[in-house]
């Protein structure tokens, strides 16, 4: 297990890694390896709930949120959760985090929870989550797990608030329900709205994020 | 053996304390999502039977506007919610009744509400359901709710019945447009929309 050999964040004074690392982990989590634009995880959300920034922007809250609970307690719990039903064990953890927060939105943000639907239940099953939890904080210390979380989180909140802001600035000429576009000039065009719009955003958006970073070294 | 025995009270405890969890976030948001329902609820009542309010209005001022301008009433198993305001001198404006059944992937609830004549339509709305969106879903949509609007529950010669025609030809005063794609969920919708207005048809011709 790789926190063998780098003990704790906070004595990792051997190497000298551990500012490093942190950082690292937060670059490689929302940019080198953005789970949106480089994986190519998670996106029926992201492909679903970006027709408005609004709901974007608590998708990506909604993914941030559980993210860095399932990631924190898998990696508290990493060295009693037997290996048999270690999978299980992180199901768990995730549907619950998931759940608290599809019952805080349904008591106090009634509006956005219908525009959700389904989807912020659907995140139990969202590929980031799970990935990270399986792939990270299972051999991690529990503050660079969290450090991973926010990371893979922001990566998807970002990905997902650009592509709700030029949805729903092209396909309705308004920016969180706002009119940008003046209704004179602009015609709102709906194919941005309906789900090809999501493909054609989310496509250039995976090219420009692709240009800019580089090829992989 | 041990090691099995540590898996499972490792998993009973892990569940336990999920499930409590779970639990607790539940009955402390339960009045608050029963509240939301409660204004969702009114929300469409107020819709259907065409009440005019602010479209920001907050669940205290729906509730407010509901009990000042509608009135329940019970009839024949079926709750009647009767739009009478107060400027009307008690006289009933439009009522509303719900109706549900199944649709294609769950239940179909909403309100019909009908003019006082109890024969033309005033109001549809849908305020529960799981139809495919983008094409069953549609129903909730207010390009196929409004075509209800000022439709009667019977076609001229007296057959009961709102029809949902397939194929853009809805012509006649009891026939609506089906959705394209949609025929499955068009074809629930109007069986489950007859069954309430055979009831209401019903309890008409009681009172003679």
């Amino acid at each position: 297990m790789a926190d063998r050999q780098q003990p704790g964040c906070l004595s990792c004074g051997v190497k000298g890694l551990c500012g490093g690392r942190g950082l690292l982990t937060l670059k490689d989590g929302a940019w080198t390896n953005n789970p949106l634009a480089v994986q190519v995880l998670g996106i029926c959300s992201a492909l679903a709930v970006t027709n408005r920034l609004e709901s974007s922007l608590v998708m990506g809250a909604a993914l941030i949120f559980v993210c860095v609970g399932s990631n924190l307690f898998v990696s508290l719990l990493r060295k009693r959760t037997p290996h048999r039903i270690r999978m299980i064990t992180e199901v768990a953890i995730i549907a619950t985090f998931v759940i608290l927060f599809d019952q805080f939105l349904k008591a106090f943000y009634w509006d956005m929870s219908k525009q959700l639907g389904p989807y912020v239940g659907l995140i139990i099953t969202n590929c980031i989550i799970m990935g990270r939890a399986e792939a990270f904080a299972l051999q991690n210390p529990p503050i660079l797990s969290i450090v991973d979380g926010v990371a893979n989180g922001l990566g998807y909140a970002v990905a997902l608030a650009i592509i709700g802001f030029f949805r729903e600035l092209l396909g309705a000429g308004e920016v969180l329900g706002y009119a940008v576009l003046g209704s004179g000039w602009y015609t709102p065009n709906q194919l941005m709205i309906l789900a090809p719009g999501a493909f054609f955003v989310f496509g250039v958006v995976i090219a420009i994020f692709n240009a800019l970073k580089g090829p992989d070294t | 053996m041990k090691g099995n025995l540590y898996t499972l009270s490792y998993a009973a405890i892990l569940g336990t304390v999920c499930a409590l969890l779970l639990t607790a976030a539940s009955s402390f948001t339960a009045p608050y999502r029963a509240a939301n329902a409660e204004a969702e609820e009114i929300l469409n009542i107020l819709t259907a039977l065409k009440v005019s309010f602010q479209a920001d209005a907050s669940p205290e001022q729906l509730v407010e506007i509901f009990n000042t301008n509608v009135r329940r009433r019970s009839r024949g198993g079926q709750t009647l919610y009767e739009y009478c305001p107060p400027d009307a001198e008690g006289k009933t404006q439009a009522a509303a009744v719900r109706f549900s059944g199944p649709g294609l992937w769950g239940p179909i609830n909403g309100f019909l509400a009908l003019e006082p004549d109890m024969r033309t339509i005033r109001g549809v709305t849908f305020y529960e359901q799981e139809e495919t969106p983008g094409l069953g879903g549609e129903i909730a949509s207010v390009w196929f709710r409004r075509q209800f609007e000022g439709k009667r529950i019977a076609d001229e010669t007296g057959k009961i019945g709102i029809i949902i025609k397939p194929g853009g030809k809805a012509s006649t005063i009891n026939e609506v447009d089906a959705i394209t794609g949609a025929t499955m969920t068009c074809d629930k919708v109007e069986v489950i929309l007859n069954e309430v207005i055979n009831k209401i048809v019903e309890e008409r011709n009681k009172d003679g």
